[in-house]
């Protein structure tokens, strides 16, 4: 920012730029998280927070499902804010019939599942028949048994599902999820101001910027990202490997390397200089860059870690067709190609460069959208944890982040 | 219609004037309350659900846990509401006394930060207090911070947050009492050879204590729970109780020790609030209430 630019200016341009950072405007994570939303879990939470055991099976190895065909009637949709080009809603009904009723009102996973943890876990009906969540957050729905299986037969086109996403620890046949976006973790930085383009997670913790890096506080973000920089496979990382890394975060913390731990709200700091480099969410530089071209992203040359929001049904949906009906349609490449071009995340459909190429050759060009196949190769996906592994490697990361 | 004596209904009276009140109290404090406590004793987690059994031991371990969290909120909480007394002070002294025709005009400048989010202005202070901003270059350039020094992201900035945020607080009610104050006293003061350092002393000061007692808890209690500041100014270096029961909450849905985090804390503040009312006097008290 330059010191002359009027106040107006600058608050305009702060708005527009959190606007356009398409989600997890209030952080995706821990501590750094701001979440004005929460009044409403506050109110459902206060409501006796007794558990049952209603829908405690694991899930079967394979299960079989019928959803017949039925009219789409008026359904529900809940997804992150900013995450789909409503025309393509609109086409939808158009095309379909009856009404989808699209709600924004996924800000953090964790505060998502507060909000409708009560009614999952007494078998009733959350009144939405798609959710997105990511991988981990999946992973717990699945092993609580608070997701519908998807009827394949309705969604032919998850065929075009890209490779390296077509299996995934928590749902190896992706019965239970589809992948709907996403992106890598990587290196944020500003080129005038680190002197030289970064490869390696090790940069994180170059004395040289001691003060000027922002941190993760998710730690399945930042502590698996540290793990691939020691050269492990983050995606079969151990809870005590996992501990490592917090610990390797601590110390560094604790020597002042980092000056915050944050959510997706890094984004201000990098954006105004505040700091030189940031663990950072792909789809977020790809925004951040048209404003400011000095703003680079590199995915770390040890791998970088690769999360992905999945759709879901909740159990006891009322409209499984209509939820199907809608995967198919968005693992149509020309449709995914409408919203990759909306919402610069990772398309997980085959077949959408070429579309997007003809529309945003630029944006087809770019590999933080679209990733080299050397690129996909080195993204991995989160390890699969237990309930009691997530919890001790969470305590253990708020003991660093001082929340 | 019911036909009551005029005695029935003279008892009945005060009943009907308090019970939308009351109701409103039961409805949204009693109720909820009560379930807090309930919540703060139970023992669980996120997946298999939380069930109620006299945990003590939550409270005594979120006391041992986050007692830097909850030293941090009283010091920033106490030291934003001294600051915001010795700013709002001559403020509401210079609006109740000097301000002539423009007195209105003043007023609503006081008050025309709420026409504003709260998380926006905050938001803005982000901005007004950037590394590369013009506040922290000119702080620079007289040498006041070291070229590595920064605003941002401190403990100064957490208490300029709040102190930003809560003057209004402070300044109103002081207002309110400074005005009230009948001026012959102040007069009859200087009358009986006082000088206006004495006149202020012994007259206005004691008279403006109501003010001075709503204006502190107004600033006091919201700051020591707020979150925002810490959240979007500091780093966790900086976070208040506020955070921690925001993350325990909605980020790591540990109700137990949130329920447990926030009582304890309401405790503190009522007590806080009883021992200072001692300190200025029930006297005092009565008329801050009235």
């Amino acid at each position: 920012m330059k010191p002359d630019r009027s106040f107006e200016a600058a608050l305009d341009d702060l708005l527009t730029s959190e606007r356009m950072s398409r989600r997890r405007l209030l952080g995706r994570a821990g501590g750094a998280g701001l979440s004005l939303s929460g009044l409403s879990v506050l109110l459902s939470a206060c409501g006796g927070v007794k558990g049952t055991d209603a829908g405690k099976t694991a899930p079967a190895a394979s299960v079989s499902v019928n959803h017949p065909k039925t009219a789409i009637g008026d359904w529900t949709f809940s997804n992150w804010p900013l995450y789909i080009d409503k025309k393509v809603l609109k086409s939808f009904d158009k095309r379909y019939g009856g009404h989808v009723k699209y709600i924004e009102d996924i800000n953090d996973n964790f505060e998502f599942f507060g909000k409708v943890r009560q009614q999952l876990q007494a078998g009733q009906s959350i009144g939405r028949d798609i959710v997105v969540l990511t991988d981990y957050m999946a992973a717990r729905w699945i092993r609580d048994g608070f997701v519908e299986p998807i009827d394949r037969r309705n969604v032919p086109n998850a065929k075009n599902i890209v490779d390296n996403l077509a299996t995934i620890n928590y749902d190896p046949k992706r019965q239970y999820t589809l992948p709907w976006e996403s992106g890598a973790i990587g290196l944020g930085y500003n080129i005038k101001k680190t002197g030289r383009e970064l490869r390696s997670v090790k940069d994180l913790f170059d004395p040289k910027f001691k003060g000027k890096v922002t941190m993760l506080a998710e730690p399945y973000d930042s502590a698996n990202t540290v793990l691939l920089g020691d050269g492990v496979d983050a995606s079969k990382a151990t809870l005590d490997q996992i501990l490592g890394a917090i610990d390797k975060i601590d110390k560094a913390n604790a020597a002042g390397q980092f000056r915050r731990f944050t959510g997706n709200d890094y984004t201000t700091d990098l954006a105004k200089g505040n700091v030189w480099v940031s663990l950072a969410y792909s789809g977020d530089l790809v925004q951040l860059q048209s404003d400011n071209p000095d703003l680079r992203f590199a995915y770390p040359e040890e791998g970088a870690m690769l999360f992905t929001d999945n759709m879901m049904m909740p159990k006891h949906l009322a409209h499984p067709y209509a939820a199907e009906t809608m995967m198919n349609y968005v693992y149509d490449p020309a449709i995914q190609a409408k919203i990759a071009l909306y919402v610069n995340y990772i398309p997980p459909v085959k077949g959408v460069q070429e579309l997007v190429r003809k529309q945003d050759p630029k944006l087809a060009a770019n590999p933080l959208v679209f990733p080299s196949d050397a690129v996909r190769a080195q993204l991995h996906p989160y390890p699969a944890l237990s309930a009691a592994d997530e919890r001790k490697m969470q305590e253990a990361m708020s003991q660093v982040t001082g929340a | 219609m019911l036909r009551l004596s005029l005695r029935r209904r003279r008892s009945l009276l005060p009943w009907v004037f308090l019970g939308p009140g009351l109701l409103w109290l039961v409805a949204f404090f009693a109720i909820p309350l009560i379930n807090q406590i309930n919540v703060s004793l139970q023992t669980g987690d996120a997946d298999t659900g939380y069930t109620f059994n006299w945990a003590f031991s939550t409270y005594t371990t979120a006391i041992s846990d986050y007692h830097e969290q909850f030293v941090r909120s009283i010091g920033y909480a106490a030291t934003a509401t001294v600051l915001d007394f010795v700013i709002a002070f001559p403020l509401a002294y210079f609006v109740a006394y000097k301000a002539g025709r423009y007195k209105n005009a003043m007023l609503l400048l006081i008050v025309l930060p709420f026409f504003m989010s709260f998380l926006l202005r905050t938001v803005a202070w982000q901005l007004i207090l950037a590394d590369n901003g013009w506040v922290v270059s000119r702080l620079r350039d007289v040498g006041v911070l070291g070229s590595g020094d920064r605003l941002l992201a401190s403990r100064t900035a957490v208490i300029a947050g709040i102190t930003y945020n809560f003057l209004p607080f402070m300044a109103l009610p002081l207002y309110v009492s400074l005005e009230k104050i009948d001026r012959r006293l102040i007069e009859a003061a200087t009358d009986l050879y006082a000088n206006r350092v004495t006149a202020f002393l012994r007259v206005t000061l004691p008279l403006a204590v109501p003010g001075i007692f709503a204006g502190s808890l107004l600033t006091f209690i919201p700051a020591c729970g707020d979150f925002i500041n810490a959240a979007l100014l500091g780093t966790p270096r900086q976070f208040m109780i506020g955070n921690v029961i925001q993350a325990k909450f909605l980020n790591i849905l540990d109700y137990p020790t949130a329920a447990a985090l926030s009582f304890i804390l309401m405790t503190f503040i009522l007590v806080g609030i009883f021992l200072y009312a001692r300190l200025l006097g029930s006297r005092a008290l009565r008329e801050a209430a009235l």
